[in-house]
């Protein structure tokens, strides 16, 4: 088979590996991004400290780290994840940790105004920060949300290391056999700038999408 | 002999690979800050061509993983300009052209937060562009930016674990070598990932420290 | 007991922020209809004392009862009493993520828990009788001016059919110019039989509105009756000096 060939061949098969990492990844890491977020915030003694110290540990490892545990490091406890698993779930914990960052920040920089106002008309806790506070928090959090998800984009290149064979790993084999580093690594970069860029211009679109008049100052 | 006594007598060897991704990190920084100078002060106060060029660098530092860039210029980018690098040089090098990407972004927003008339009266002095970005633009917009800066520190010194894949002798390669000889691999992961906390604790308070040093009384920090 | 018409009622109601006394002991009561003004110098405690009534500040002694129930005892569901009070902040605070007529739908929907279309009638209702047209129905708050904000504010509280409306000082954060249209709304308002407290600075419009004119001063209600008589023949010191600097700077007199 030509270079070329067996390049696209397996680039193809390792872009659909990383793809699938993504969407489990992404919806999954925002999902508990926000939960730890709340939490933090609303969680009382107890529940912002197991938050805080979730965000702790998982912000402060590395991910390669995280993912070393995932994979080698529970194996030692009987437990044996599948390297695409171990992987995923190593990118779900890192980037929740930064997301409820995010969504942490943007929650306490909502006016305490709005909070009273919500509870003047007799709104419970729940109700005031489901329909007050949380829709005005995330349209703030989400430039941060989705620059976290670009970051995911390019670090899920590390489940590489623990044998996913994504877009990275197809690179590795492919420069194994032919050894054209230049034209193998060089195409590699191409594709995650393009993953990247479309990813962008479709976030600054959702963006403008959602953007509300008296939000331009929050972005 | 257990091997968690062969892991105690390996604990040393792990916190000694502390000082070679301190290294990295330092190189890191120190090579991006330059870049990142230079490129902010391009980007903000260049002509479009020099702005282009300025982008289409940040674009693809900021654009394509670690891992791709370490591999393209160790095995390609370097060897075809005539640099033999070791590992450590590489890493090194594309810790801080990648960090001088984000650093660019770092200063030219605090470039751009300081206010037009101290370039005014600058100019009104007659300084030259080199002397007003010297001793007016930079030494305010440096100084805001030093919280970022640690941020930033803390980003490059969780990159570094990545420079593991070229063999570089820093915490992960030490801690992958001593999982490998003892057989236990979630204890020695834990200890580098409490390592990891650590450096970035003593990181941010050094920064801290220089951040209260050199700020200014009344210079709002962004 | 409840007198036959009275729909609030507040006794020795305290309250502290550390050291400082704000409330000492205020007592009065507000009977259906009738409109109360409250005024007096700042930090004279007319803000917390409006917050206290609607627990948004829980107080620390006193008792507060509305229609008949009392909100400062234990184990009762806030929320449920909450909604009969409007409460229209000096801030306006309007939810800034939902258009005019979303802000006025959102209390009917999820603490009314009335179905949309319902709702939407309503607060269609209520935006025109603080004279908010159709056009404005689908602005943000950022898209409106002060006056706006502040009568889909009103709006909002208005919608949820309360008992009585409590107006912390509704038009001090505007522009003057834009104070005049806000307390038309709220004078029509008082003169369609909205029990009403008022905590304002505009003595012109306490004239007019007032059925009791009460006076705070450093936590105490110090003066209350008919407004000409305490405006224009205050008893205590404090009273004369407030309304002296107040009258000068708002040019209202005889």
């Amino acid at each position: 088979m030509s270079f070329w060939g067996d390049f696209l061949t397996r680039l193809s098969a390792g872009t659909l590996t990383t793809l699938e990492l993504l969407s489990i990844t992404i919806p999954l890491s925002i999902i508990l991004g926000i939960l730890i977020g709340v939490l933090r915030v609303y969680g009382g003694r107890l529940g912002s400290a197991l938050a805080n110290f979730y965000v702790f540990i998982f912000r402060g490892f590395p991910l390669l780290v995280t993912m070393m545990i995932m994979f080698f490091g529970l194996a030692d406890v009987g437990i044996m994840l599948e390297p695409f698993w171990a992987a995923s779930a190593a990118i779900i914990l890192c980037s929740s940790a930064y997301q409820s960052e995010y969504v942490k920040t943007a929650i306490l920089s909502i006016g305490k105004g709005q909070s009273l106002a919500a509870r003047a008309l007799g709104m419970n806790r729940f109700q005031e920060i489901a329909y007050v506070i949380m829709p005005q928090a995330l349209r703030t959090a989400l430039p941060g949300i989705t620059n976290e998800i670009l970051y995911m984009i390019l670090y899920s290149s590390l489940a590489y290391v623990i044998g996913v064979s994504e877009i990275f790993a197809s690179a590795m084999t492919m420069n194994s056999i032919w050894v054209r580093p230049g034209e193998i690594f060089g195409t590699i970069a191409l594709v995650y700038l393009s993953m990247t860029t479309t990813a962008s211009t479709v976030f600054k679109e959702i963006e403008n999408r959602l953007r509300i008049p008296g939000f331009e100052g929050a972005r | 002999m257990s091997n968690l006594q062969v892991l105690a007598k390996y604990l040393p060897y792990i916190f000694d690979g502390s000082l070679w991704s301190l290294g990295l990190v330092g190189a890191g920084l120190g090579i991006g800050f330059a870049i990142g100078v230079l490129m902010s002060l391009g980007q903000v106060y260049g002509n479009p061509l020099i702005r282009k060029i300025v982008d289409a660098y940040t674009w693809f530092f900021r654009g394509t993983p670690l891992l791709v860039q370490l591999f393209l210029f160790h095995w390609s980018v370097f060897p075809a300009i005539g640099l033999r690098t070791t590992a450590l040089e590489t890493s090194m090098l594309v810790l801080g052209m990648r960090s001088g990407a984000y650093q660019s972004q770092i200063f030219r927003g605090s470039i751009e937060s300081i206010e037009e008339g101290q370039v005014l009266a600058a100019k009104a002095l007659g300084l030259s562009f080199w002397q007003q970005s010297l001793y007016v633009v930079l030494p305010q917009a440096l100084r805001k930016a030093v919280p970022q800066l640690s941020n930033e520190y803390s980003i490059i010194l969780k990159d570094s674990a990545v420079c593991f894949v070229l063999g570089v002798m820093e915490i992960m390669t030490r801690t992958r070598y001593v999982t490998i000889a003892t057989g236990i691999a979630l204890i020695p992961y834990l200890i580098a990932g409490a390592l990891y906390i650590a450096l970035t604790y003593l990181g941010a308070k050094a920064f801290d420290m220089v951040y209260s040093r050199i700020r200014i009384q009344g210079l709002v920090t962004g | 007991m409840t007198a036959a018409g009275e729909v609030l009622r507040v006794e020795n109601l305290r309250k502290r922020f550390g050291k400082e006394e704000v409330l000492k002991g205020i007592s009065f009561k507000v009977d259906r209809g009738e409109v109360k003004v409250i005024m007096g110098p700042s930090g004279a405690g007319k803000s917390t004392l409006l917050k206290c009534i609607d627990l948004l500040i829980p107080p620390d002694e006193g008792s507060i009862w509305l229609e008949g129930v009392e909100l400062t005892s234990p184990g009762i569901n806030v929320n449920q009493y909450r909604r009969k009070i409007g409460f229209v902040f000096q801030e306006f605070n309007l939810f800034h993520h939902l258009t005019a007529i979303g802000n006025v739908m959102l209390g009917l929907t999820k603490v009314r828990k009335l179905p949309k279309n319902e709702a939407r009638e309503l607060a269609e209702e209520a935006l025109l009788r603080v004279h908010i047209g159709r056009d404005l129905w689908d602005k943000y708050p950022a898209q409106l001016s002060g006056g706006q904000k502040q009568r889909v504010a009103i709006a909002r509280a208005l919608a949820m059919e309360p008992s009585i409306m409590l107006y912390d000082e509704p038009t001090s954060a505007l522009d003057p110019q834009l104070t005049g249209e806000v307390l038309q709304v709220i004078k029509e308002l008082a003169e369609s039989g909205m029990t009403s407290v008022i905590v304002t600075h505009e003595v012109g419009f306490a004239l007019e509105v007032a059925d009791e004119l009460m006076i705070m001063f450093d936590g105490e209600i110090i003066e209350r009756g008919n407004p000409s008589e305490v405006i224009y023949s205050p008893e205590s010191d404090s009273a004369k000096v407030f309304f002296k600097k107040v009258l000068r700077l708002g040019g209202v007199g005889r």
